[in-house]
């Protein structure tokens, strides 16, 4: 407790993380001892190519996954060795997700979908949440929308509507899981201001996983993961330096061949 | 065979043979196809044994050899009851090869990417018709004439009659074959949406099936509604008529045939609100209001997975109450009970009667199991979802329950309250007029209801609720949220 007083406690926190898939020569460890917070307010982008351990690392911390060893913190609380339905019921209540796709139950309307965690908890929203939840849905544009469902939106609007779910119940820490995968370079601009927003003038805790440099510019803080550690922890960073020290970070190419062919792939990913 | 066959299950390349035996595998929901082909085509094989054997038994009595009007009811009764078997399998059939498509649709679509037209994707789902129908047809062939012999030896040695009845015999290719045809063209008309899968759909990311509308058939609801209209007019018509002629009933039975094929032929209009009102009624909670969402997602595919339930439920009610309204009323005019002679016979008829009506409803029960688990496979991304956002595995099972509970109850009620209502107008149009003292001839008297086969009813459609909902709450959940994050 004296602790939480002099320093703000984090909003998610993991020490000594592992995971390890397979056993023996076919051992793969996708964390190996990965210890690190996100601290409270913050955005947090969280990187690597694919096979760093950076979905392994949000499933554990969301309590979607349990580690091999290691513990996980959502707040005070902490997550690891917990049974399924505590963990159901932490994630409805305590952090909110926002995926690539698919975020949207199909037979519900976007209000639906939106006030689902409460649905879920078995109780109404109170009156200051359901103030929070109107506040949302007019920031978001939302308004008219209310009774459409997910089929009837277009891509950006759907993942306007999960932000609206992940940010209804003021969660610990909303997990978005490269929210801009699928959609256009407008709406995922529209869509990385409002996460942006929500944590700087909403005080939202948010760790973002991605691999696009320019989605991570966004961010007050750039992990950058590798081979299932952390490799550096950064403060803002422009779309250029992120995906300047991506590059830098490949491992040494082995041919001549293979290099002008990594070269050429990472070369695109740099935004103009 | 195996040529055959190639089309139908999943086989391993042949550079996998020899490391690792993987077993050849039957594309999943298609095994229920086969059990119904196989339930009907045996259905049909102990109903020609049993009217033969019966016809036979009846020739060997002197007294009652002259009857041939016997022997014509019994292979009419046959008939009648063997078509609505079939019926009802052919129905679930359509219903199985729909949704197996709908599940199908992404590969179709890559298919179809690739070059393959959708004439020949078509084909191919009804090749599969065709193949689940023979193997089902011919299993069904073989139990069944299994089956028969062994009932007449048992009623050969029980009854200790001397009845020369051979069971193996041609005419029971009949229904094998009527069963292996319609499960080929029940595939055919439930694969009618692969022709509207596009190659597009193969690049889509998110590609869930969309919320279906029900499709609009003009053609289909106009003769629903002149069914409908036409048979109720003559539904009351032979109720009048029932007041003056016993003849009353005919005139109700074409009544009754036309209106009930009416409801069913408009069952993807008619059943969704009641699906509607019926998962209302089961509050507001989120496991239920998912529920009730779920059982309307796919209209058509509801009302059909229900109308099977209705039938077998309406036509034992009805065969119920019709018998309970006739002896009621004889035993208000004699003021006692009905003799143990005219009881006896009255309640053997419907209870045989009701067993066989009986096979058609687990026809439709597998039908409605078999159809609750593949939506259940279908959603398996949906259920991920649900499952991070805070669905406990708790609500999960009572969101499957609720699914079964909403098809079931909305099939249990609609049934007997149709069920009533023929067994109703059959007993009031047959005996209305029978001279049975001045207080009851050419008089309305209500329906009365029989306890005993109404709990039978009742009871039958719970059980079906819970097999259905222990079937289909397996493989949900056992999705975890992982899963719908893995299959992005």
């Amino acid at each position: 407790m004296l602790i939480g007083q002099s320093a703000p406690r984090p909003a998610a926190r993991v020490q000594q993380l592992t995971k390890t898939y397979g056993s023996g020569e076919g051992m793969v460890h996708a964390l190996a001892g990965v210890s690190v917070s996100i601290r409270r307010g913050e955005f947090t982008a969280i990187m690597g190519p694919s096979g760093s351990g950076k979905s392994t690392l949000m499933h554990i911390m969301a309590g979607l996954d349990a580690p091999s060893s290691g513990q996980a913190w959502i707040g005070d609380t902490e997550i690891t060795g917990r049974s399924d339905t505590e963990l159901t019921v932490l994630r409805r209540r305590r952090i909110g997700f926002v995926f690539q796709a698919f975020n949207l139950v199909p037979t519900l309307d976007a209000l639906g979908n939106i006030l689902l965690p409460f649905d879920l908890d078995g109780r109404r929203p109170t009156d200051a949440e359901r103030t929070r939840v109107d506040r949302l849905i007019s920031a978001l544009g939302l308004s008219g929308r209310l009774r459409h469902r997910p089929h009837q939106l277009s891509g950006g609007q759907q993942q306007r509507v999960a932000i609206a779910r992940a940010l209804a119940t003021a969660p610990d820490l909303v997990f978005a899981d490269e929210p801009t995968g699928n959609l256009d370079s407008r709406s995922s601009r529209q869509v990385l201001g409002l996460l942006a927003v929500a944590s700087r003038e909403g005080g939202q805790s948010i760790a973002m996983v991605t691999h696009d440099p320019i989605a991570a510019a966004y961010a007050d803080r750039v992990l950058f993961l590798g081979d299932g550690r952390i490799v550096a922890d950064k403060p803002r960073q422009t779309a250029e330096q992120i995906a300047a020290f991506l590059l830098a970070a490949e491992p040494a190419p082995e041919t001549g061949s293979a290099t002008g062919a990594t070269t050429t792939a990472a070369t695109q990913q740099v935004p103009a | 065979m195996t040529a055959t066959l190639s089309g139908l299950i999943t086989e391993p390349g042949p550079a996998a043979a020899p490391r690792r035996r993987v077993r050849p595998r039957l594309e999943p929901g298609l095994g229920a196809s086969v059990l119904v082909a196989a339930l009907s085509s045996a259905f049909g094989v102990v109903l020609i044994s049993a009217t033969g054997y019966l016809e036979a038994m009846l020739r060997a009595d002197p007294d009652m050899g002259r009857s041939d009007t016997v022997a014509f009811l019994l292979s009419f009764l046959g008939t009648v009851l063997l078509g609505l078997a079939i019926y009802v399998a052919a129905v679930v059939t359509a219903n199985t090869f729909a949704t197996v498509v709908a599940g199908r649709t992404r590969r179709i679509a890559q298919l179809r990417l690739l070059g393959a037209t959708a004439r020949s994707q078509r084909a191919q789902v009804a090749r599969q018709g065709l193949i689940v129908g023979a193997v089902g047809s011919v299993l069904g062939l073989l139990i069944g004439t299994a089956m028969a012999m062994g009932g007449v030896a048992l009623a050969g040695s029980a009854l200790d009659l001397d009845v020369d009845y051979l069971v193996p015999r041609p005419s029971l290719f009949g229904p094998a074959v009527i069963v292996a045809l319609t499960t080929w063209a029940a595939a055919w008309a439930g694969s009618r949406r692969v022709l509207t899968v596009t190659p597009l759909q193969a690049l889509g990311a998110a590609d869930e099936p969309a919320y279906e509308q029900v499709v609009r058939r003009p053609a289909r609801h106009a003769t629903a509604g002149f069914l409908l209209v036409t048979g109720g007019a003559l539904l009351v018509g032979g109720i009048g008529i029932g007041l003056l002629s016993p003849y009353g009933v005919v005139v109700a039975f074409v009544g009754g045939l036309l209106s009930f094929t009416g409801l069913v032929v408009g069952a993807a209009v008619l059943m969704p609100p009641l699906l509607r009102l019926v998962g209302r009624a089961f509050g507001g909670s989120t496991a239920a209001r998912l529920a009730a969402e779920n059982a309307l997602r796919y209209p058509e595919r509801s009302s059909r997975m229900a109308i099977g339930i209705v039938i077998g439920v309406t036509l034992v009610t009805m065969l119920a109450v019709a018998a309970e309204s006739v002896s009621a009323r004889i035993a208000a005019a004699w003021r006692g009970p009905l003799p143990a002679e005219m009881q006896r016979p009255l309640d053997t008829f419907t209870a045989v009667m009701t067993a066989l009506v009986a096979v058609s409803a687990a026809i439709a029960a597998v039908g409605l199991v078999n159809l609750l688990t593949l939506g259940v496979r279908q959603r398996r991304r949906e259920l991920g979802l649900l499952r991070t956002l805070g669905l406990t595995t708790g609500q999960v099972r009572r969101m499957v329950l609720l699914e079964a509970t909403h098809l079931t109850v909305t099939a249990l009620l609609t049934g007997l309250v149709l069920g009533i209502g023929y067994g109703w107008a059959g007993a009031q149009a047959l005996m209305g007029s029978v001279w049975l003292g001045p207080e009851l001839t050419g008089a309305l008297v209500p329906p009365a209801l029989p306890p005993g086969p109404i709990v039978i009813v009742v009871g039958a459609t719970a059980a079906l609720t819970l097999i259905a909902a222990a079937v289909s709450v397996r493989p949900a959940v056992r999705v975890t949220p992982i899963d719908a994050l893995a299959a992005g």
